[in-house]
């Protein structure tokens, strides 16, 4: 009998929990995005133009990389997520076991141009030789046709949805020399490779500047028309994530991104449309 | 001097990790340092400020297939020397795809037991998970694992081989027979996970345990749910746990989440009076968390009241303050 007591009260206990917390998460005119650097001038574009003719919503944007903001869909803190890596398993079941059921807005695509120093004569690069330079198999770029000056490494760090995508397409998984300079965004790699003569590094298409040289990749130059036609092989889908397929706000939101003043959004910050 | 022994090993493994193999290595650290007042029958008969545990952690990636961690706890402990006590408990190495099996990966070493709930146990309650503080299981046990996810991201799986007598047990304290643990977690719709384990282990006596897990989350709501059976020398012992969880952040702004937790043990259903059930309440306050939304600085105010079949024996009435926090250098 004492044990069906405190059942009950502990039953009671969940019952208003449940039914009384239940106006915890009322419907907001905000939306948070967070997440990939390489999607950020996208997201924030994007949401400067969309407040503008949608007054009523706010929509807030922070970077922090792909991983950062796929946790941040998942633990609720954000509406959408960018990324520019597709979602690991891992991540999708981290999401479904709370409720969250990832779904892949495919907002643009994006070739990783890999980037020298524009004094650098070296004008183009294969898949392999970049992969020899990454794991410390080349060092000098007298191997590649350039001068006789060791090589400086610059790489994006872990965390970075741009890495992640470099090591599945250039490294096969092998692990970076240890001497390499990782830095955490697009800007930080362009401005390093930008006054530092001998080295080499990899940004995405929309990072690109007079500042730095893109490298043809196996004799294909990293443009829309190579990314968009399937030729230059650092190529990758740009991401948004949202809860499901989107509804409301969120959509509102999407849509905007996917209408041609959206995708011509993408273009205009050096990315390639899929509309 | 085995403390000490201890650190020269953990010092040694933190420089040679750091500096010379890893692609990287994180290492971070956990306290939980935890006041205790027993206030049974009205009155105060125990007051103590105490480190519960400490986990330290290295944690090497030596490249994209194979990871290592390393984790020793440091608690408080009147019996051992100066007051604190050190075990291992956890040193594994995880390797990926070993097998033609996707997302697959073999843990190999001091690792995770992958039973119920005390695999994945977070303290969201202070209490440990029901397997854990019933003895059915340990949380960590010598072995090997094979562990992968669903396709989809549809739930998990894991088969262990291990010694069976937890991580405290070594060498001459163990049988000859290894214990065989399955389990699966399975997803069918976003926030709802049923899950189902067993372990056998048949040395001069049997041992059999299963646990069925149900876990459910939607918005601000969350419910943990187990129940679990255990024979042991013929003995059967059955329980079950309810832990529900309400977020406030999305209503109020403060990072505060409030639980609930019921616990029923028998440890002997053949036995009458020898049951036992625990009911808990309280709160989570995350104070900081790091920029995956991780809990770094973490208050948890709870009390609790173990009740005991046997009208005899008294009520026990706990109330607990904890503070959790976390250091690293990479999030």
């Amino acid at each position: 009998m004492k044990k069906f007591k405190i059942f009950s009260v502990f039953c009671v206990f969940m019952l208003v929990m449940f039914t009384g917390g239940n106006s915890l998460y009322a419907a907001s005119n905000s939306i948070t995005i967070t997440g990939s650097t390489t999607v950020l001038p996208i997201a924030q574009r994007a949401a400067e133009a969309f407040m503008d003719i949608n007054e009523e919503i706010s929509v807030s944007v922070r970077g922090g990389g792909s991983g950062v903001g796929i946790a941040a869909l998942i633990d609720g803190r954000a509406d959408i997520a960018d990324a520019s890596r597709p979602i690991k398993t891992k991540e999708i079941k981290l999401a479904r076991e709370k409720g969250i059921d990832p779904y892949a807005n495919v907002v643009a695509r994006d070739g990783i141009a890999v980037v020298v120093h524009p004094d650098n004569p070296v004008d183009s690069i294969g898949i392999e030789d970049l992969k020899k330079i990454y794991t410390g198999e080349i060092e000098n770029w007298k191997d590649l046709g350039g001068p006789n000056k060791a090589i400086v490494v610059i790489s994006r760090d872990y965390s970075s949805g741009t890495f992640e995508v470099f090591k599945e397409l250039v490294l096969e998984g092998a692990k970076v020399i240890d001497g390499a300079l990782m830095l955490a965004s697009n800007k930080a790699v362009s401005t390093t490779i930008s006054i530092t003569p001998n080295s080499i590094g990899y940004i995405g298409l929309g990072y690109l500047s007079k500042e730095v040289k893109a490298l043809k990749v196996d004799g294909v130059e990293a443009t829309e028309e190579t990314v968009k036609e399937g030729k230059y092989k650092l190529a990758r889908p740009l991401f948004m994530y949202t809860n499901g397929e989107p509804t409301g706000i969120i959509k509102t939101f999407i849509d905007f991104v996917f209408s041609p003043q959206g995708q011509l959004i993408a273009r205009e910050v050096g990315y390639v449309p899929v509309k | 001097m085995k403390n000490f022994l201890y650190l020269v090993c953990l010092g040694f493994l933190i420089v040679v990790t750091a500096s010379l193999t890893a692609m990287e290595t994180k290492v971070s650290m956990t306290l939980w340092n935890r006041y205790t007042a027993d206030l049974t029958g009205g009155e105060l008969n125990e007051s103590v400020f105490g480190l519960e545990r400490g986990y330290f952690r290295v944690e090497p990636t030596f490249n994209d297939k194979i990871k290592g961690r390393f984790n020793i706890d440091l608690f408080s402990d009147d019996d051992a020397l100066d007051g604190a006590g050190l075990k291992l408990k956890y040193a594994y190495l995880d390797f990926s795809e070993v097998l033609p099996i996707p997302e697959s990966k073999i843990s190999a070493g001091l690792i995770k037991h992958y039973f119920g709930t005390i695999y994945d146990w977070e303290y969201i309650s202070i209490q440990k998970a029901l397997e854990d503080k019933e003895g059915v299981a340990s949380s960590t046990d010598y072995g090997l694992a094979l562990y992968g996810y669903l396709p989809g991201g549809y739930g998990e799986y894991a088969v262990s081989v291990l010694n069976g007598e937890g991580y405290k047990k070594t060498g001459g304290d163990l049988d000859k027979e290894p214990e065989i643990a399955a389990n699966l977690r399975v997803i069918p719709i976003p926030g709802f996970t049923l899950g189902g384990s067993v372990l056998y282990e048949n040395d001069e006596s049997e041992r059999l345990a299963y646990a069925g897990v149900a876990h459910f989350s939607k918005g601000p709501f969350e419910l943990w749910g187990e129940y679990l059976v255990s024979n042991m020398n013929e003995i059967t012992g059955s329980g079950f746990m309810f832990m529900p969880i309400i977020k406030l952040k999305g209503k109020t702004g403060i990072d505060v989440d409030l639980l609930g937790r019921f616990d029923m043990w028998d440890g002997n259903t053949d036995v009458d009076d020898d049951g036992h059930m625990n009911i808990t309440a309280g709160l989570n306050w995350n104070l900081v968390r790091d920029e995956k939304g991780a809990p770094m600085v973490f208050l948890q105010l709870q009390g609790e009241r173990t009740m005991f079949e046997d009208d005899a024996i008294e009520d026990i009435d706990k109330l607990m303050a904890q503070l959790q926090w976390t250091f690293s250098n990479v999030f």
